[in-house]
């Protein structure tokens, strides 16, 4: 082999000047094709990494109460949290809050996003590097955002400072709705200013995320999301989400509480109901309805409670009762009137004293007093015929793994109503799975014309080793006349175009490199221009990946060793006596 | 022990609560108003927003607005501007759906979505009790925030009232409501961080049915001066509407 080698090797060098032509040429389309893979790989980096990364995190955990795309908020943050932050993986979990706002500057208005963004959180050396790399600080600092001194310190986009007319110490006035749909007014004073090439992260101001969730009526222990930033996100990302949602299962909703009218008090266990269609058929069976009805029993406020509770507090359909809870973050116990829709006659399978209530409303006492979790609590067996009828305490989205199935799955979340929080755990990969398909679509097409390129070089191929094996006839039939067989014969045209084929790649791939090089160099002022979200810091940005070039390269290879076997088993077949006598 | 000391808690919260709603000036003005708004009947009528906005200029909005009184669904249907005319919402019980001539299609919405690209929005047409919405606002003696003056030559109550639940615009509000029947003249609504947002003036209201309806409101924007918008209802009927009004195939007819 050693031998086949050196005479290949020699054999490429003795025509240089035909081997170096197509060398070029087939070093230009190993360059064209680094290039533009490594700048649609730069595309998805820019995307995930410097945009998504920043907006959604990694993995994310999204929380809409009732159903409501934009009632974004979990009441138990760090129930939440502590659940995420012990899944093997995660490398640092935040909240995430952020609301579209109309801005007034100096005598100007503007669209504009507040994003909290928490300055205290611990967060490695990695991610401060890739901070301070997408948002570029020209005045002020990230720690001015934590200064008690000045009213909502913010810092702004240079861009969208310059639109308002503010600049450092300036007020900008800001109104919203927040995630309830209450109007809300706020003063930030802007104590940065940021340079970000990106126009969609232009209108995004960062402002300290205790004062975010202070303005927007977020109480400290609730959240409006939760963003997550995983090792090695494009190979775990998916597998880290799947276990948090695992360990996202919801329990049953109970409030355990104080049930009084009059002077007669008792213990109880209240229940929210689920009030889709299936399910108020079911209860309506297992409801023996003994004062009022079930149609009422099952309306939007409807309140169910059974005999012996009823007795106990000497109530009728109709009447009103009073419940009264501890709350888990709240000091005062909440007291709530429910007017008895329905007396039902006692159940076997619900132990104690129940109260029913619809979901819809249950819900709304629920979320907005988080009752003190009580041991003693009654809930219904799992495998009872209850199980599935009463609320659960959130309703946990199912995984999707693509764009297209999360939007319908978002489509379903408006048309089915819940009642409840749902709760939705996905990866920027996930939900920007079009960004990946976009990168390998640009791909293909690079692939595509590159190949195009590469027919026209293998022409060449074709024509140089049938140009070379006439000329090395009779040099073919020496050596097959002194012994070389037909299959070191082929063996070492097909090595000389392999070398042919490598060396002009390497070549390929350092001009590519050095390309990348030069026009990186260049500086694009595009900050108004949505084509600016493709450049870092005014640059065009290119990742080229070992696995990638190694693929490019073994690709081309393979397709020129196939390409040469044909004329070299030519060659290889050609008779030693026709050879040596063969005369031009 | 915890438990008792809960039942005890509540007992006396609930006893102070119901002592304070006893002797309230302002939840009988509220449970009035409810009363004398309160439409008990199906209802049609045309409503037309003069919006102005000073980066803008004036922008009409024109709709009609059918409602049914049994279940509180309602049909809005756009006649102006010329880019909305046939577009359309309907809300029957919990489905809230937009329809878009252009497309012909019926899109689920939910109830902050905004109307016609104005700044109503689909809750601005329900009919939810303002008491069960709002309730009186204590100063810092303790007691509600209550004053009677004029407002012109019309003798007022001026109160304040904080809301009782999430999903309301506005957490605060001051109303002036006249002396003699508690209707509405003028409405300051504030943030959540208690900024004046916005001034309603009720300025002129027509008897239907034996229930007040105010047929002309002017809302001045006080966070982004200068912007402000009329509403003027006119045609009304209290007419029993037909069911087939409230479904999406009289919306799609309607709208060709």
């Amino acid at each position: 082999m050693k031998l086949l080698i050196t005479l290949s090797l020699r054999n490429l060098f003795r025509q240089k000047r035909r081997n170096i032509l197509l060398g070029i040429a087939i070093a230009l389309g190993v360059t064209i094709l680094v290039l533009a893979n490594s700048f649609s790989q730069g595309i998805s980096d820019i995307m995930f990494n410097k945009i998504m990364r920043w907006v959604t995190g990694q993995v994310t955990v999204r929380f809409n109460e009732k159903g409501r795309m934009n009632r974004e908020i979990f009441r138990d943050k760090e129930r939440v949290m502590a659940l995420i932050k012990n899944t093997p993986g995660v490398l640092e979990a935040d909240e995430g809050a952020g609301m579209f706002c109309r801005a007034i500057g100096n005598g100007k208005s503007d669209n504009i996003i507040i994003v909290g963004v928490n300055t205290s959180l611990e967060i490695t050396e990695e991610t401060k590097k890739e901070l301070e790399d997408s948002f570029r600080l020209i005045e002020g600092g990230w720690k001015d955002l934590e200064n008690p001194a000045i009213n909502n310190p913010v810092i702004v986009s240079e861009e969208k400072a310059r639109f308002l007319n503010v600049k450092k110490g300036d007020v900008i006035r800001v109104r919203f709705r927040n995630m309830f749909g209450q109007d809300q007014a706020a003063r930030l004073t802007v104590s940065g200013i940021m340079k970000n090439d990106n126009i969609f992260m232009q209108p995004v101001v960062f402002l300290e995320l205790r004062n975010a969730k202070l303005i927007f009526g977020y109480k400290p222990y609730e959240t409006a999301s939760l963003t997550l930033k995983v090792k090695d996100a494009v190979k775990n990302s998916a597998a880290i989400a799947d276990s948090i949602h695992a360990k996202l299962k919801p329990g049953v909703a109970v409030i355990h509480a104080l049930t009084a009218r009059g002077d007669k008090s008792s213990v109880a266990d209240v229940l929210g109901y689920r009030s889709d269609e299936e399910s108020k058929k079911k209860l309506s069976a297992l409801l023996k309805i003994k004062s009022g009805s079930v149609e009422a029993a099952l309306k939007k406020d409807g309140v169910v409670i059974f005999n012996t509770l009823a007795g106990a507090l000497k109530v009728k359909a109709g009447d009103e009762i009073k419940i009264g809870f501890a709350r888990k973050f709240e000091e005062t116990p909440a007291e709530k009137y429910l007017k008895v829709s329905a007396v039902a006659a006692d159940n076997p399978e619900l132990k104690g004293n129940v109260i029913l209530v619809n979901d819809e409303k249950f819900y709304d006492i629920y979320y907005e007093n988080l009752p003190k979790p009580a041991p003693e609590a009654f809930i219904p067996d799992k495998d009872g015929s209850w199980a599935g009828l009463v609320s659960p305490e959130w309703i946990l989205l199912e995984r999707t793994a693509n764009t297209e199935e999360a939007k319908k799955k978002y489509i379903a979340l408006g048309k089915k109503k819940w009642k409840g929080t749902t709760i939705d755990v996905s990866t920027m990969y996930e939900t920007a799975s079009d960004i990946m398909k976009l990168e390998g679509v640009l791909k293909l097409i690079t692939l595509s014309a590159v190949m195009v390129l590469f027919f026209i070089i293998l022409l060449g191929v074709v024509n140089t080793l049938r140009m070379t094996i006439r000329e090395r006839t009779r040099e073919i039939g020496t050596i097959r006349a002194i012994g070389m067989q037909k299959n070191d014969v082929r063996h070492i045209f097909i090595l000389e175009t392999f070398f042919l084929t490598l060396f002009a790649s390497i070549a390929g791939i350092a001009a590519a490199y050095i390309s990348m090089w030069l026009l990186s160099q260049i500086t694009f002022k595009m900050s108004d221009n949505p084509m600016g979200m493709l450049l870092v810091n005014g640059h065009l940005y290119f990742l080229p990946t070992f696995t990638g070039i190694a693929g490019n390269v073994a690709l081309i290879i393979l397709i020129a060793v196939v390409t040469a076997y044909f004329p070299s088993r030519r060659a290889a077949n050609l008779s030693p006596a026709k050879a040596l006598g063969h005369f031009e | 022990m915890c438990l008792n000391k809960l039942i005890t808690a509540a007992l006396i919260n609930i006893l102070f609560a119901s002592a304070l709603f006893a002797e309230s000036r302002i939840a009988p003005i509220l449970n009035s108003i409810d009363e004398i708004y309160k439409i008990k009947t199906d209802a049609r009528a045309d409503v037309m927003l003069t919006q102005q906005k000073p980066e803008q200029g004036t922008k009409v909005i024109k709709m009609i607005y059918y409602r049914r009184d049994s279940d509180d669904s309602f049909l809005i249907v756009m006649s102006e501007p010329e880019n909305e005319k046939g577009n359309g919402y309907l809300r029957v019980g919990d489905n809230f759906w937009m329809y878009r001539k252009n497309t012909r299609t019926f899109q689920h919405i939910n109830r902050d979505e905004n109307i016609g690209g104005s700044d109503a929005r689909s809750d601005d047409f329900e009919t939810r009790k303002l008491s069960e919405l709002y309730g009186p606002a204590l100063g810092p003696d303790g007691k509600e925030i209550f004053s009677q003056e004029m407002l012109g030559q019309v003798p007022v109550n001026r109160f304040e009232v904080k809301a009782l639940v999430n999903d309301v615009d506005y957490p605060k509000k001051i109303y002036w409501a006249r002396r003699d029947n508690n209707l509405i003249l003028k409405e300051e609504s504030y943030s959540l961080s208690g900024t004046l947002m916005q001034t309603a003036y009720f300025l002129k209201y027509s008897i239907i049915d034996g229930r007040y309806l105010a047929v002309k409101h002017l809302y001045i924007d006080e966070f982004e001066k200068g912007n402000k918008t009329v509403v003027d209802i006119s045609n009304v009927s209290t007419a029993k509407l037909e069911n087939s009004i409230f479904t999406k195939a009289y919306l799609e007819n309607l709208s060709k």
